[in-house]
């Protein structure tokens, strides 16, 4: 059973760190980024261009996250922020637009077959007991909740993260006190990709690299936004986290719902909890 | 220190701002009188670069700032305070205020949320509070002390006393007019409530459908007899 949940919570932070990626862009920009999880499935394959040429896994992840950050910016500012004077819209249809732009390029310059990907650490598993844990997977459940504690770091101890999430409150409060937005968006974007890098990394060992392993990580990532009430940071986190131990739990016992499990969970969640379970309660005096 | 020459202002097709003129000359605080759509939102808007103007030119400090982006606008120091207040519900008080000072460093901004607590006191108390948990008085004096944070130069105050107590308001007029006479801030305001707006400013200016009709110390528009009849509610209040 310990090892039932220690996997799901492996599964779960890769979930939440697609999740977190997903609503920071949401609630800041009011965009719903389609392109989360092909960002970090092609980003991954950057790094696959380094390993292969012999560097060691590991050491790839911070240059897959600085790509990352490079191409959030580039995104930003060569599209969204150009796409945003003409229509709403038209912002989230490009990251539509994107997901199937980054696919095609990968399929073409890398192929369509599935590489293997080695794990980011070596080494046997580790037994305490007669639990056996992955090092892999030990290492996703860190690395993530290292990167949440350096994401609350940023978006509750600095000016620019502050900012960020007053955008999140109240864009033309903001606005009108001459925070400058786009800045504060380009931001974001960039950090939400650096963050679809690291969720990519953490995924190809599991699975295996091609251009679609990322889909159903997205999907799931949506789901886990959407249970902790899609724009709550938080919630997203341990929104990713549950659904990735009770995925797993159910897989395990009643294997025949497995895949349908995400989906009739958010369901009923939101029959009890309209807004998600960190929906927002808001405490506003009128 | 602010000039405004032949100011249009359009929304779309619509033309709502039909070539206004305001100079403060010696003035420190200058109210805008007018009935609801006169355009009054419209102008603050556009001074702080919310909107851009379809002609005309504003000068701040001789600098033309009509093409410039909100955020540089106010870090010239040019602080628009909202209708509605706009304070950020779920952020802290703190937090509320230190956004206020955006474009100013940590130092500064520790000093200037000492002389904005000095003047809200009651504000020192709620500082690790969430800004939607104020009562509206509260709120309004966070909404005026971040924008305080910002060390303004001139001040755009849009509506301060909406859905206030009586004394509530009177406390805040007092500190708008400290913050004129004492810390030398220029205050253009625009408030629903003629008779005390004109009690504390020194000229003021009135507009009907997007046009200046009548601008004179307040003192005289006081005794206006069409300004009495429409913004004052008649000569026995």
């Amino acid at each position: 059973m310990f090892s039932l949940i220690f996997r799901g919570l492996a599964t779960g932070s890769i979930y939440s760190l697609t999740a977190v990626g997903i609503v920071l862009i949401l609630s800041t920009t009011n965009v719903m980024n389609f392109a989360q999880g092909d960002a970090g499935m092609f980003l991954t394959y950057i790094a696959f261009i380094f390993i292969v040429r012999g560097l060691n896994p590991a050491l790839a992840l911070p240059i897959v996250i600085l790509v990352g950050l490079i191409l959030g910016f580039v995104v930003d500012r060569g599209l969204m922020s150009k796409a945003k004077k003409s229509s709403h819209l038209g912002m989230v249809m490009i990251t539509l637009a994107l997901t199937m732009i980054l696919e095609g390029l990968a399929a073409t310059l890398f192929g369509n077959i599935p590489l293997l990907f080695p794990p980011l650490i070596q080494g046997d598993p580790i037994k305490i007991g007669s639990v056996i844990l992955d090092r892999q997977d030990f290492l996703s459940i860190t690395a993530a909740l290292l990167i949440f504690a350096v994401l609350f770091v940023i978006l509750y101890r600095t000016k620019i993260g502050i900012a960020a999430r007053s955008i999140a409150e109240d864009e033309y409060g903001a606005k009108i006190l001459g925070i400058p937005l786009n800045k504060i968006n380009t931001f974001i974007w960039a950090i939400s990709f650096g963050l679809a890098g690291i969720a990519g990394m953490m995924t190809a060992p599991r699975l295996s690299l091609e251009p679609t392993f990322m889909i159903v990580i997205q999907l799931k990532a949506f789901i886990a936004a959407v249970l902790g009430g899609m724009g709550s940071v938080m919630g997203a986190i341990f929104g990713g986290l549950i659904l990735g131990v009770l995925e797993n739990i159910i897989a395990y016992y009643i294997p025949s719902i497995k895949d349908s499990f995400s989906l009739i969970l958010v369901v009923t969640v939101l029959l009890f909890f309209p807004s998600g379970i960190f929906g927002k309660r808001e405490v506003r005096r009128a | 220190m602010l000039k405004i020459e032949d100011l249009h202002v359009a929304y779309g097709p619509v033309e709502v701002l039909h070539g206004i003129n305001i100079d403060f000359h010696e003035s420190r605080i200058v109210t805008v009188l007018g009935s609801n759509g006169a355009g009054k939102s419209t102008l603050l808007k556009t001074i702080s670069g919310i909107l851009k103007p379809k002609m005309g030119v504003i000068l701040f400090e001789g600098v033309s700032i009509n093409a410039l982006d909100p955020s540089k606008i106010a870090s010239l120091g040019v602080v628009h305070i909202p209708e509605g207040r706009h304070i950020f519900p779920n952020l802290t008080v703190k937090e509320n205020l230190l956004l206020g000072g955006y474009f100013r460093n940590t130092k500064e901004n520790k000093e200037t949320l000492d002389f904005v607590l000095k003047l809200f006191p009651i504000l020192k108390d709620r500082l690790e509070q969430k800004g939607g948990t104020l009562s509206g008085g509260e709120q309004q004096m966070l909404a005026i002390g971040r924008g305080l944070m910002g060390k303004p130069k001139l001040l755009l105050l849009d509506e301060p006393s909406l859905g206030l107590a009586p004394k509530v308001t009177s406390e805040i007029f007092k500190v708008i007019r400290h913050l004129a006479q004492e810390e030398g801030v220029l205050v253009l305001l625009v408030e629903q409530n003629a008779r005390k707006a004109l009690d504390i400013a020194d000229e003021g200016y009135v507009l009907v459908l997007g046009r200046c009709v009548l601008n004179g110390n307040s003192k005289e528009l006081k005794e206006n007899e069409e300004v009495k009849k429409l913004y004052l509610g008649g000569k026995n209040v």
